[in-house]
């Protein structure tokens, strides 16, 4: 059983946000950047745990919650995709342009409580970004864990983000597996969608846990899928996505039942998310 | 202690010299509270029909200012002293719950603890409860309100006081000259006609029927203008958003309504409550089975606004009602 924390406190203003800077935009895919934001004097925003979230603004346009899927001693990361009105401002920014940012916000994932445990990583698409925080996490802290798989796919190759990880660093500390939707000329990688190739690769429940984080028919089948295999309910986590406007459960919008998105998630496991009522 | 009823505008006058004092009022379209002139009539006969809460929490509000050719923001800080005289006893109970949710939750909301913080509620005792109250069934009584600095209660030509807090003992300071002796003890009790049987465990029931399709039924008339969350004392959900000029701008909060499709509706059109129906049962679920969850209590106080307001004649007691009828039934 994987117990999750869900405690964390921000003094001050907690929708204040403060004034950063974007110092380094990376093209993952045709609309996926990744934006590595920095205060004006060159400080970390904050420290954020792996899998928590926070609010980035293009202060005159907008706010929304994004996962931060990295962080370095002088700068966090998020990457973005490009499907709305905010994403596009953010997509139009250059490296030196100034956006707001307020958080850390949510639980994290269960870093402590899955030390000693093997760990399977499961991504889809965008998915991906979220993960990544804690991939890189136990990366990070390699001898605190067991066993270490990530399995991840997107439609093509093209639209695979974080290349650079998921071919070249990731491969020497755990055991990687790709996979695109449909062939495509150049790739000699493994075709077919992930839930198929999570049961071909036949993994182990044995000690293990999933991280799982996709697009929602993604979960869907991989959840039959992992049922299947013999994974329990309190060994898949997931993070979810809502929109949101506060971030610190009062603006209203993403509770599942009693429970907010922002404050006692984004991080679940599929046995708590059961005992909340079914939304869509 | 008691005040004579032709001693009252006199005693707000004092009150007024540092306060800005706010009264239930006649308005041109609706009942609301309003800042008080000096001269200005209280309606006491009924409830008004807009709610207090944007005394503490604004229609709209500014919250920041932000200036991306300096890089600053600069944040707004509320600091004006208010004294509601005549808030009813359901609304000094709402004024409790957003408490709840922006005082004493994970995160203090600095806005409204400003406002909080210098505001003052003398309670008016309901003597007669309209059609569409039901107060006394959500556990409040309709003549007392102890979250409230001072209740005064109708007692003929007089207003009996009673002193709750230290906010509430300067009021009497500031108002001694017209006060006379007398007990509070003679008010008489009063009842709601209408009234709501809720069992105990009526958020658990709530929540089993979460797929029931009586919220179908329920919302099928629903327009979802978002009328029963602008006039509900307890409705809190905002949303954030700017008002722009080139590179400076203010950033604001607004009233937002769950009855709205746009609420919920994320980038890329996905929306977790895509119909009335998941909105309505979201909202109600709110008020009476998620609320209760997390915070302990119920979020409806039993005013009547969204029954006597709403165009469809929605009704959330009905809600209570099914679940009690279904019990009955077996």
């Amino acid at each position: 059983m994987v117990e999750i924390d869900h405690g964390c406190k921000c003094p001050g203003n907690p929708l204040l946000p403060q004034i950063c800077k974007v110092i380094k935009i990376t093209e993952e895919t045709p609309d996926v950047k990744t934006f590595r934001i920095q205060t004006l004097d060159g400080k970390k925003p904050f420290t954020p745990l792996p899998g928590q979230l926070a609010m980035i603004s293009v202060l005159n346009v907008g706010e929304a919650m994004f996962s931060l899927t990295a962080q370095g001693d002088d700068w966090i990361e998020s990457s973005i995709k490009r499907v709305g009105f905010l994403t596009e401002a953010l997509h139009n920014l250059f490296e030196g342009d100034l956006v707001g940012v307020r958080g850390p916000y949510g639980n994290h994932f269960p870093t402590e409580e899955l030390k000693g445990r093997d760990i399977l990583f499961v991504g889809g698409g965008i998915g991906l970004a979220p993960v990544r925080s804690f991939i890189r996490h136990a990366i990070a802290h390699r001898k605190d864990y067991g066993e270490l798989d990530v399995l991840y796919g997107s439609r093509s190759y093209g639209d695979l983000v974080f290349k650079e990880d998921i071919f070249d660093h990731w491969p020497k500390a755990c055991n990687t597996h790709i996979t695109i939707d449909i062939e495509e000329d150049g790739w000699d990688g493994h075709v077919g969608f992930v839930p198929s190739y999570l049961e071909e690769k036949a993994f182990s429940p044995e000690g293990k846990a999933v991280v799982l984080c996709g697009p929602p028919i993604m979960i869907t089948f991989c959840l039959i899928s992992l049922a299947k295999m013999g994974f329990s309910k309190e060994n898949v986590i997931t993070t979810l996505e809502m929109r949101m406007k506060c971030g610190v459960g009062k603006c209203g919008r993403c509770n599942i039942g009693s429970k907010y998105v922002c404050l006692d998630g984004p991080v679940f496991t599929m046995a708590e998310l059961e005992d909340l009522p079914d939304e869509q | 202690m008691k005040i004579k009823k032709d001693k009252f505008k006199d005693a707000l006058a004092s009150i007024a010299k540092e306060a800005k004092v706010f009264l239930p009022m006649k308005g041109v379209y609706a009942s609301e509270y309003r800042v008080w002139d000096g001269a200005g009539e209280p309606f006491f006969e009924r409830n008004t029909a807009l709610p207090p809460k944007e005394l503490l929490f604004p229609r709209s509000e500014r919250m920041y200012e932000y200036d991306l050719n300096a890089g600053t923001v600069t944040e707004a800080a509320p600091d004006e002293k208010i004294v509601i005289a005549g808030i009813r006893p359901c609304d000094v109970r709402s004024v409790e719950h957003l408490d709840k949710v922006f005082l004493e939750s994970e995160y203090t909301d600095v806005y409204y603890r400003a406002r909080r913080e210098n505001l003052t509620m003398i309670a008016y005792g309901c003597a007669t409860p309209a059609p569409t109250c039901f107060c006394d069934s959500m556990d409040v009584v309709p003549t007392d309100a102890p979250g409230a600095d001072v209740v005064m209660n109708d007692a003929g030509n007089s207003y009996v006081l009673t002193v709750n807090t230290p906010k509430g003992e300067h009021i009497r300071d500031l108002i001694s000259s017209f006060l006379s002796e007398g007990k509070a003890d003679d008010v008489p009790a009063v009842s709601c006609s209408l009234k709501v049987e809720k069992p105990d465990d009526l958020h658990k029931q709530l929540i089993a029927r979460f797929d029931d399709p009586m919220w179908e039924t329920l919302s099928d008339a629903c327009l979802g203008c978002g009328c029963c969350s602008y006039i509900c004392p307890t409705c809190y959900c905002f949303d954030i958003g700017r008002e722009n000029r080139g590179k400076t701008g203010t950033a604001f909060r607004c009233w937002d309504s769950c009855m709205f499709s746009d609420y919920s509706r994320m980038a890329g059109g996905h929306n977790p409550r895509p119909t009335k129906k998941e909105r309505l049962r979201n909202r109600y679920l709110h008020k009476l089975a998620y609320f209760p969850e997390r915070y302990g209590t119920s979020l409806c106080v039993g005013c009547g606004r969204c029954i006597d307001k709403c165009p469809a004649r929605l009704d959330i007691t009905n809600v209570p009602d099914i679940i009690q009828g279904s019990e009955s039934n077996g």
